[in-house]
């Protein structure tokens, strides 16, 4: 697995290089925006951890270069900034993950994994029910054309039941397959996730069966 | 001297113009009494004459009169109005003499008509003015003497007096009121100045407006400009306190790769202070972040109003990203139109910190609602155990908790809590019906309609 960090203090980006090659990376190091720009175009990475106070290309620039070139390998950005105001940047600019310095190596560790066991899950390809366009290796949806922003769980939701083929689900089953069968099954939460995916996707899109429970519509319902 | 503008101008005005009317009295009834003296004075003369022309002397020597002057107040004794001839051998006089003369001259050979104030009959005071005349180019002189009393002069004089005195009050009470209307006037743009400048001092981005008099106008622009000196100057603090704070935790990772380093080569204890150093400075970096972050906002409170529902959606897209947050499922209940009289981006630090806080504790469901009563209301709810209500004022206290290693439960509504509090909002926890912890985040109405 190859991971590129990208950081302008040396003994950080050393301490992170070798933090990673011990939890099995093959760690490239930029220390300036454009170098980082250029390697992140160029190679395939499995995961990169981005500082966004950097030489010549900000962090933040370098992403969204990233995102809108299709470069979809899954971003931590590890900076100095910790308010709300940079996460939300940060995170709208195509960020997977978010971490304030100074940050405890292991949990560092531990969230690069998690987004690189999540991406590496993710088949490419997509999934299509009536309007709705699931794509699976972005955990990102489109209704009619237009993008829809999914938490994991939201996705998760959906391609469920996008993969059901018009079968009726109950909540009960939902909140098995999302929270696991060891998990009391809570049909409050899979009621608010519904209600929340239908103000974000659209009324119509998610049906309910009285009785039976949830279904994906298709064309014209 | 008082402190008030308008009392000092009022006071001022009133004594000036007081002083001007007194110093006009006196004036007035001076000019008043000798003009009526000199009318007297020209009475007795024109008198005078007449007697001089029906004037002769009796061969023994005793003034003649061919007639008497007429006026009426000459016959009856003790009038006031008196005449009296007199030679070297005797002396003729009105009948309102009676028994009485008037006095001697002291000038007796004076051709020019002199009068002088004098004690004269009946206890009188008088006015008397005489002369001596000469009615046969070789004959004897003859003083001829005409008086008349004072008193009337003096009664006219201070009625005069006591009607002018009553006149110049009236006119006093007029100036006056005139001169408050004019304080009045002219203090109303400062008083307008005042209100303007009360505006600014609760919302440091308003600025005086530009319509003022031209005497204000230098005024209003120096505050103006010290306004936006003052604004700047904040800001200037505030971005070297965030820099210096944020330039401290570079140097604090590549220390804990230090400690790393400590830690595999052995030193196991070095690493473990080296730690805990880290931790507490990077404690309290954060605390003072949030701090300087509360103090900048209580010192220019923003009069923004923003609104509510996309900050919020984007935060939970934060969240949704984090290890806690990709579990939950949040219900946003805000309404499109609802806006917060907070800054957007210290919004954005208080409804982070409470929405991480609830998605750190929440089982699967973290509620935001938000609403418009009072100056609008944000609620965030969770369903995992929630606060016991000793633990609450623990939860909120500042300082004590943000200076503490980790960041516990505290720490998050901490920070959240001094920042409302900057905002003028107050918190409130309770127990959500989700089954966790609900918190209430209040900003009073005042404030949106006053910065409206």
């Amino acid at each position: 697995m190859r991971a590129l960090v990208i950081e302008d203090e040396a003994a950080v980006a050393q301490d992170l290089a070798q933090a990673l090659s011990s939890a099995g990376f093959v760690v490239d190091i930029a220390a300036e925006g454009e170098d980082a720009w250029y390697k992140g175009s160029v190679e395939d990475y499995d995961v990169a951890v981005l500082d966004l106070g950097l030489p010549r290309i900000d962090g933040l620039s370098v992403l969204k270069r990233w995102r809108s070139a299709q470069r979809t390998f899954p971003v931590l950005i590890l900076s100095a900034r910790n308010d709300w105001t940079e996460k939300v940047a940060g995170i709208e600019a195509g960020a997977d993950d978010y971490l304030g310095k100074p940050f405890e190596m292991g949990e560092l560790i531990a969230r690069i994994r998690g987004l690189v066991r999540r991406a590496a899950g993710r088949a490419s390809s997509t999934i299509e029910v009536g309007q709705l366009v699931l794509d699976t290796h972005r955990m990102s949806a489109t209704y009619a054309g237009r993008p829809i922003r999914l938490s994991q769980l939201e996705f998760r939701f959906l391609d469920y039941l996008a993969h059901q083929s018009g079968r009726a689900v109950s909540a009960g089953e939902l909140a098995e397959h999302l929270y696991g069968a060891d998990e009391p099954g809570d049909s409050n939460a899979i009621e608010a996730l519904v209600v929340r995916l239908r103000r974000k996707i659209g009324p119509q899109v998610i049906e309910t069966r009285r009785g039976f429970g949830y279904l994906l519509a298709g064309d014209g319902g | 001297m008082p402190r008030s503008l308008r009392v000092r101008l009022l006071l001022s005005a009133a004594i000036a113009i007081f002083l001007a009317l007194a110093a006009a009295w006196v004036a007035m009834t001076l000019l008043f009494e000798r003009h009526v003296e000199r009318r007297i004075e020209a009475d007795l003369i024109r008198e005078g004459l007449q007697l001089a022309a029906a004037l002769s002397i009796a061969p023994d020597g005793t003034p003649a009169l061919e007639q008497e002057p007429g006026d009426a107040r000459f016959f009856e004794p003790a009038s006031g109005l008196y005449w009296q001839v007199t030679t070297g051998k005797g002396a003729q006089s009105s009948r309102s003499l009676w028994d009485q003369h008037l006095p001697a001259p002291v000038n007796a050979s004076s051709l020019e008509w002199r009068n002088r104030i004098v004690d004269g009959p009946f206890d009188q005071q008088i006015l008397l003015v005489e002369r001596i005349i000469r009615p046969e180019r070789s004959g004897a002189d003859v003083l001829i003497q005409l008086a008349h009393e004072q008193k009337s002069l003096h009664d006219a004089r201070q009625e005069f007096g006591n009607e002018l005195a009553m006149f110049l009050a009236m006119l006093w009470l007029i100036l006056a009121a005139a001169s408050w209307v004019q304080v009045e006037l002219g203090l109303r743009p400062l008083r307008h100045v005042r209100n303007e400048v009360e505006t600014l001092k609760r919302n440091p981005r308003e600025r005086i407006t530009a319509a003022h008099v031209a005497e204000i106008e230098p005024l209003t622009l120096a505050i103006n400009e010290l306004a936006d000196a003052r604004e700047k100057d904040l800001s200037r603090a505030r971005r070297r306190a965030a820099d210096l704070a944020h330039g401290l935790k570079t140097p604090l990772a590549a220390l804990s790769a230090q400690s790393r380093r400590a830690r595999e080569a052995g030193a196991t204890e070095a690493a473990d202070g080296l730690d805990q150093a880290i931790a507490a400075a990077r404690a309290a970096i954060e605390g003072e972040l949030a701090r300087s972050r509360a103090a900048a906002i209580r010192a220019a409170p923003s009069g923004d109003l923003t609104p509510a529902l996309p900050l919020i959606e984007s935060l939970v897209g934060v969240v949704e990203k984090t290890e806690f947050g990709s579990k939950l499922v949040f219900e946003v209940n805000i309404p499109d139109e609802l806006r917060l009289p907070v800054a957007s981006e210290d919004l954005l630090e208080i409804a982070g910190a409470l929405i991480e806080n609830a998605a750190r504790y929440a089982h699967r469901r973290v509620r935001i609602t938000g609403e418009s009563a009072g100056g609008g209301v944000l609620l965030v709810e969770d369903d995992g155990p929630g606060i016991g209500p000793e633990k609450i004022t623990e939860a909120l206290m500042r300082g004590g908790r943000l200076d503490e290693a980790g960041s516990g439960h505290g720490l998050g509504l901490a920070i959240a809590n001094d920042l409302v509090e900057a905002t003028r909002g107050a918190i409130m926890l309770t127990r959500s019906d989700l089954g966790g912890l609900k918190v209430t985040v209040a900003w009073p109405a005042s404030d949106v309609s006053a910065l409206r």
